[in-house]
């Protein structure tokens, strides 16, 4: 059975998965023939609608031009990034997918592979361990998040990437964190600087919810005692399991932050945020108890099972989002439709240290085992440099507001003095 | 990093080895020792639990041991403090001497000081304060080194443990007390980088603990670094009332303790600040919720306090059966 996502480009992703960077382009055979120009009309949402806005006058350039002593190129950007205490080929980042059947395991172990050989970071979703694993690593829920960290731990370039494990409110009863800082398995990340744990404050598909999956009858005594399990799909249906949301105060996630540095003295410390109307308050606890990074997943995030309803109008935009938390404190990851290179330089701009690939990751894995996640961050990556260095600047951290242009808006930026 | 060294030999080597009869000795007359000492002073000793639904969360990246129990998921008890607690409801004074089991992260395999079964000193008063835990503590080691001193003094010869170390100690003079601030303090003045809203990392203790000549008391920890049932101060927000003792010469910490949290709501509120998700925690809320008595407390690391005394050099030395933590021992 194929993946689908509907309301997500899964055929374009699909083809950058076969193709890459060609897929970058229109279709190579026509070119000399067809007269392309405006493009299609934007239909997405209002980081879609915005547009990058290079200048005229590129003193960054010049600083490149100096340096290089000729002309720079697009292949002159440089991408590495700091993401999350974490050195990174890209400013781009797995997301955790869940645990959703989605999320199998044998994608899941192929996504990490690939996610390692590119040496960008993965995230490992919650409710692996609760839902399936029953005490160490080895066990059956612990199996394939095992698997998933060997297959990174495997294929990462020496010095890049890590691996961040995810623990929520249930989460905690089965230990994740404490399971995996104390297993051999993961000793080899841990001792060269690249493991970290997320604390899972929520989740863009569906704020204000915790983790919904749909489990077997058969499956629902086990899961009683740590989930809600109720028979919403009929009787002879299958159960839906609920997780609760967690209980979060600024008190209680300053503290729960500082927690998680004090007892994992040697992981980077993620917290990851819901769309919340106080996303920019959120954030800026988040920051100021020490969290390494922060991910925001805006209202078009997830992987993961939502209700019609939280899908169709609960959470803010990712685009809002950003506006809200304004310019970032510390180290903020974005996530939520990103799959090319154009909405991911815009949220880099937009104040992100990098872009976190979810539904997009999954659609190129389940694409081509093999190479699909590899060929649709390359498409990503020879975008991003495009795009970059049209605005005349060849890191992305020199990216600011005033590379983009919102609809609506009289300026793009405060106006500059003719000299 | 390198575990081959400095590892305990196999169990018949090393319970017939001279060191470890005198080191065993010493530890029966500080159990002696200990017993006289809290049972004079109206504490009543409790046999403490091994399993339960839920244990002590507060152990430091530890990983807790899970055991099926009739297909319910138990715990084997990384600390008593649940317990302590629950038992001040039969008993105002009590203490036990509890067996703890930790996995412990495996970068503690050679700090010299961790186990991953070892024993506390367990001790819970009810209606005292922070102060009067930290009295009952300091008389305690004070009274068992006192006891060593002068009952295995050709233990002490064996060990090559010169009693001497311990003039400063059994000289009657208190033992110091600094704020948790304080110490961080002294560490940056030090030139070792502490962070100021978590507990002071092994090395900083060491550090702390090699400058001083008798055991010393280290209060007000920030929250965010211990469990839920070390008390807020009403006085200062964001500051426990709880202590660790630390020993001198380098042996680092032997014991914490606090006033306890013991109001529902607020242990309600800990434990989402500390991660926890209270609904696993049934038996003791619906206690917490009819009412537990104010309490105050500490635990004592048998082993630690034996390495101390005897002058060891790693704290398996202080175990008949040690457990290294990710070493494969019987």
């Amino acid at each position: 059975m194929s993946l689908s996502a509907p309301g997500f480009p899964h055929e374009a992703v699909r083809e950058r998965a076969r193709t890459g960077t060609a897929a970058v382009f229109p279709d190579v055979s026509t070119y000399g023939t067809t007269l392309y120009g405006a493009g299609e009309a934007v239909t997405g949402d209002a980081l879609d609608a915005a547009a990058l806005v290079p200048p005229v006058f590129v003193p960054e350039r010049l600083e490149k031009l100096i340096d290089l002593a000729r002309e720079p190129l697009h292949s002159d950007v440089d991408l590495t990034t700091d993401v999350g205490g974490f050195a990174s080929a890209l400013p781009v980042y797995l997301s955790a997918f869940g645990s959703t059947q989605v999320a199998s395991v044998d994608l899941g172990v192929a996504a990490s592979a690939q996610a390692g050989a590119l040496g960008v970071p993965m995230v490992v979703g919650e409710n692996i361990v609760p839902v399936s694993g029953y005490g160490r690593l080895d066990d059956a829920g612990g199996r394939s998040l095992l698997a998933r960290i060997t297959a990174y731990a495997d294929a990462a370039p020496d010095g890049l990437g890590g691996v961040v494990v995810q623990q929520s409110t249930e989460d905690a009863d089965a230990e994740v964190w404490n399971l995996v800082y104390s297993d051999p398995a993961a000793r080899p990340l841990l001792e060269s600087g690249r493991l970290g744990f997320e604390l899972k404050v929520g989740q863009g598909a569906k704020p204000g919810l915790g983790g919904l999956t749909v489990v077997a009858r058969e499956d629902a005594t086990r899961l009683a005692d740590q989930f809600a399990v109720e028979p919403v799909f009929g009787r002879d249906g299958p159960l839906l399991r609920s997780a609760s949301p967690g209980t979060f105060t600024e008190e209680i996630l300053r503290q729960q932050i500082r927690l998680m540095r004090n007892n994992f003295p040697r992981a980077r410390v993620w917290v990851k945020l819901p769309p919340g109307r106080d996303i920019g308050a959120a954030t800026r606890v988040a920051w100021a108890a020490g969290a390494d990074s922060v991910t925001v997943d805006g209202a078009q995030g997830g992987s993961g099972w939502a209700p019609r309803a939280f899908l169709a109008g609960v959470g803010l935009p990712l685009a809002e989002c950003l506006s809200r938390i304004g310019t970032p404190q510390g180290c903020l990851l974005v996530s939520g439709r990103i799959w090319e290179g154009l909405r991911a330089v815009k949220c880099l701009a937009a104040g992100a240290r990098a872009v976190g690939l979810g539904r997009a990751a999954l659609l190129a894995v389940e694409t081509d085992a093999q190479a699909g996640l590899r060929r649709l961050v390359e498409a990503l990556t020879l975008e991003a440099r495009l795009l970059v260095s049209a605005l005349g600047k060849y890191r992305p951290a020199a990216l600011t507001r005033e590379d983009l242009w919102w609809p609506g808006e009289v300026t793009a930026a405060e106006p500059v003095p003719v000299r | 990093m390198d575990t081959s060294q400095n590892l305990p030999a196999g169990p018949r080597e090393h319970l017939s080895s001279p060191t470890t009869r005198a080191v065993l000795l010493v530890q029966h007359t500080m159990l002696t020792a200990a017993r006289e000492y809290l049972c004079d002073r109206g504490f009543t000793e409790l046999l403490p639990p091994i399993i339960g639904p839920v244990t002590d969360p507060g152990a430091r990246g530890a990983k807790q041991v899970d055991v099926d129990y009739y297909g319910h998921r138990y715990k084997l008890m990384t600390s008593a403090i649940l317990y302590k607690q629950a038992s001040l409801t039969a008993f105002d004074r009590i203490f036990c001497i509890a067996p703890n089991v930790r996995l412990e992260p495996l970068e503690t395999s050679n700090t010299d000081r961790h186990l991953a079964e070892f024993h506390q000193i367990d001790v819970e008063w009810a209606g005292a304060s922070r102060e009067d835990a930290m009295g009952v503590a300091e008389g305690l080691v004070g009274h068992v080194v006192r006891r060593v001193v002068e009952r295995r003094a050709a233990e002490l010869e064996v060990l090559g443990r010169d009693p001497d170390a311990f003039a400063d100690l059994l000289s009657g003079a208190t033992f110091e007390h600094r704020t948790h601030e304080a110490a961080v303090a002294d560490l940056h003045a030090l030139g070792h980088a502490q962070s100021a809203d978590a507990e002071i990392d092994w090395e900083g203790e060491a550090m702390l603990s090699a400058k001083a000549s008798r055991p010393f008391f280290v209060t007000d920890y920030p929250k965010g670094s211990r469990g839920f049932y070390d008390r807020e101060s009403d006085q200062r927000p964001g500051y426990l009332r709880n202590f660790d003792l630390l020993a001198p010469e380098g042996y680092g910490e032997l014991c914490s303790g606090s006033e306890r949290e013991h109001r529902y709501a607020q242990i309600v509120a800990r434990m989402r600040e500390t991660g926890e998700n209270p609904a696993k925690y049934g038996w003791y809320l619906a206690m917490v919720r009819e009412g537990i008595p104010a309490s105050a407390g500490f635990g004592i690391g048998l082993e630690r306090l034996t390495r101390y005394v005897a002058g060891l050099d790693s704290v398996w030395q202080a175990s008949a059966y040690p457990k290294v933590p990710g070493v494969v021992a019987p």
